[in-house]
């Protein structure tokens, strides 16, 4: 087990950037996970770890030693590709010992260690047969089980759960979590997929075209998003924006939206940022029905029940505003609601430059 | 009411099925009408090198020989190295089929795999040498072949027939399609080198396009004629192609001895075929469609 440092890591192809300097500090035995919408260069961040791709500038890396030069092999890592990578002309026991038999160990000791790792992925019976022979979910644990084998000092994980169904995904995302519980070791794990990254990550990097946004614990980016991109990102189903101004009412600051929606603010706020153009969010997941004097109408249009929550999405003097409510109920397309957001989780970020200011 | 009404529907499926019937055995009469228009001709080559001589020029002719006779057949294994040219034949298009696998396996990888422009340029060049066809260079390859001092000898046959452009190019093609890059970055970061990625990831999956480029190299060097016959010129360095052709002489047509040595080549043509038949089909057909 290693930690991983990257530190002002670029990426050209040609003239055309795609990484602009991005450094992040793993540490032994964490679990990180780079999530971000396609395009955003995590996949590839994740390649010049790996030794797939050249490093244009900056440094990475292993342990204390810097790994830009050094061949894939000789990195110590081992990764996991979305489309399993199996052999399919070799059995599962050949696919799992394949680097061991490359690092010339005794057939004794890759048969051991493939044993161990098949057990712990419930794989024993499945041995002798072929990759084409299992089924998807299988496929994906031999792919973990051919890294777990080489017990390399970091796992990398290219979005291994996204050819599964979303059944399985929920489970191999437990049974993922669980291995790294057991096995410690650094892990770092990219995904588009922002509830396996906040189920699953000890800290997780958001990234956007090729910059990294934010950096730090799931709980962190939920409760205080660095920024409009992170706050948006992360949650589901995503903040509600409102762009407007501080105003004072009555001697109490209030937001009043750009379509004259008036929302109330926490106490206590720079005076500041009276008059001042901002952006307001708030998650769906913080509007409470409320009959409070500072409530604001919402008129719904589409409701859609899971049982568990009632998501509705409405209209307030037209800004779009969607809602999650843990309460059963009863509210049909048109009829309007009283709203609040609570006030300790309202966001606001500057208007021009996105960053969060409160 | 009810009576007509019922049985129109029946009468109506009935019919559907009447028609969909006799379009069925319309397709299967076509298919056999040119199955026997295809094998007839092999089939009375066969027959003919059992005939005597006035048989074999009476009319109607007759497919199923009156008087079987073996003369024909201990005539030209007599009268002539047959079995000696079949040998050489058989060395050639082996060695040939060698040469092109190597070859075409190899830059066929490279080519479908690797990424570098100067790599698209020589793959250019590679499809236009298909288009040049070889009795073009022919004649100067000829030459270079008579300086290296290697006339009537099986390595001046094979000059001509080492690489196949075709074959490096079904080879690329299936190189993209079935052989994913993951495959190979894994083992890469497995600990593999790239001749042991080539052997032991990148063969095995090119399995079947190999057989049916195999099949392909065989016969195409099986088959020549025009390069053996201006390189071999002794009797004794004739591949059987160009011996099959010197019982035709200006005047007159050996039908007998010819149709006997014909039907003795056909051996190893059709016993390779049956062998490498399922390899081919696949390797062909699965250039399209994999799962």
């Amino acid at each position: 087990m290693a930690s991983v440092e990257i530190k002002n890591v670029r990426k050209s192809y040609g003239s055309v950037d795609t990484i602009h300097g991005v450094s992040v500090g793993v540490s032994d035995g964490d679990f990180v996970v780079l999530v971000g919408p396609s395009g955003c260069g995590k996949s590839t961040l994740l390649r010049m770890i790996a030794g797939l791709e050249e490093i244009t500038g900056g440094e990475i890396l292993i342990g204390d030693r810097v790994i830009n030069d050094v061949e894939p092999k000789h990195r110590d890592i081992a990764m996991v590709f979305q489309n399993y990578a199996l052999y399919p002309h070799m059995t599962i026991a050949q696919n799992m010992g394949f680097s061991l038999r490359l690092a010339r160990k005794s057939k004794d000791e890759i048969d051991q260690r493939v044993k161990d790792a098949a057990r712990i992925l419930g794989l024993t019976d499945y041995l002798e047969r072929f990759p084409k022979q299992l089924s998807g979910g299988q496929r994906q644990r031999v792919a973990m089980g051919r890294a777990i084998v080489r017990n390399p000092q970091v796992f990398l994980f290219d979005e291994p759960l996204s050819n599964l169904d979303a059944k399985l995904r929920v489970q191999m995302r437990t049974e993922l979590k669980d291995l790294h519980a057991r096995l410690k070791t650094t892990t770092i794990y990219v995904t588009h997929d922002q509830i396996e990254a906040m189920t699953m990550a000890d800290k997780i990097v958001v990234m956007r075209d090729g910059v990294v946004e934010q950096f730090g614990e799931p709980l962190e980016l939920y409760d205080r998003p660095a920024n409009r991109f992170v706050a948006g990102f992360i949650g589901s189903p995503s903040m509600n924006f409102l762009d407007g101004t501080v105003v004072v009412r009555d001697g109490k600051q209030m937001f009043e939206s750009a379509n004259h929606t008036v929302l109330p603010l926490p106490e206590g706020l720079d005076r500041a940022f009276e008059g001042k153009k901002l952006i307001m969010g708030f998650r769906p997941e913080h509007l409470q029905v409320s009959e409070a004097p500072e409530v604001f109408e919402v008129t719904v249009s589409v409701v859609e029940p899971t049982g568990a929550e009632t998501y509705f999405v409405g209209n307030a003097n037209g800004d779009t505003i969607t809602g999650v409510l843990r309460d059963r109920i009863a509210i049909a397309s048109g009829q309007s609601l009283r709203l609040l957001p609570r006030l300790n989780a309202i966001h606001l970020f500057d208007a021009e430059t996105e960053q969060r200011v409160n | 009411m009810s009576i007509p009404s019922n049985s129109a529907p029946q009468s109506g499926s009935s019919k559907w099925n009447r028609k969909r019937k006799l379009t069925d055995w319309a397709i299967d009469g076509f298919l056999i009408l040119f199955g026997v228009m295809m094998v007839l001709p092999l089939l009375m080559l066969v027959a003919n090198a059992f005939k005597t001589p006035q048989e074999l020029v009476s009319w109607p002719p007759t497919f199923i020989p009156n008087n079987p006779t073996l003369d024909n057949l201990t005539a030209v294994l007599n009268d002539t190295p047959l079995l000696l040219w079949m040998f050489n034949s058989f060395a050639f298009a082996t060695l040939s089929t060698i040469a092109i696998l190597a070859t075409s396996a190899i830059a066929g990888y490279v080519l479908g795999k690797f990424k570098y422009r100067s790599l698209n340029i020589i793959f250019l060049i590679i499809l236009a040498t298909a288009i040049v066809p070889f009795e073009v260079y022919m004649i100067p390859l000829y030459f270079q072949v008579q300086s290296l001092g290697m006339l009537n000898s099986l390595w001046g046959l094979l000059i001509g027939y080492l690489v196949m452009s075709f074959g490096i190019f079904l080879i690329r093609q299936n190189v993209i399609h079935s052989v994913p890059d993951e495959l190979l970055e894994a083992a890469r970061i497995d600990g593999a080198g790239e001749l042991w990625i080539f052997f032991f990831i990148v063969v095995p999956l090119l399995r079947s396009a190999l057989g049916a480029l195999a099949v392909l190299a065989f016969f195409q060097a099986w088959t020549a004629f025009a390069w053996p016959l201006i390189v071999a010129t002794t009797r004794e360095s004739y591949t059987i192609e160009v011996g099959l052709a010197l019982f035709q002489t200006g005047f007159t047509v050996d039908l007998g001895k010819l149709s006997a040595a014909s039907a003795i080549v056909l051996i190893p043509s059709v016993t390779l075929f049956v062998l490498l038949r399922k390899n081919f089909v696949e390797g062909v057909a699965g250039t399209g469609l994999k799962e």
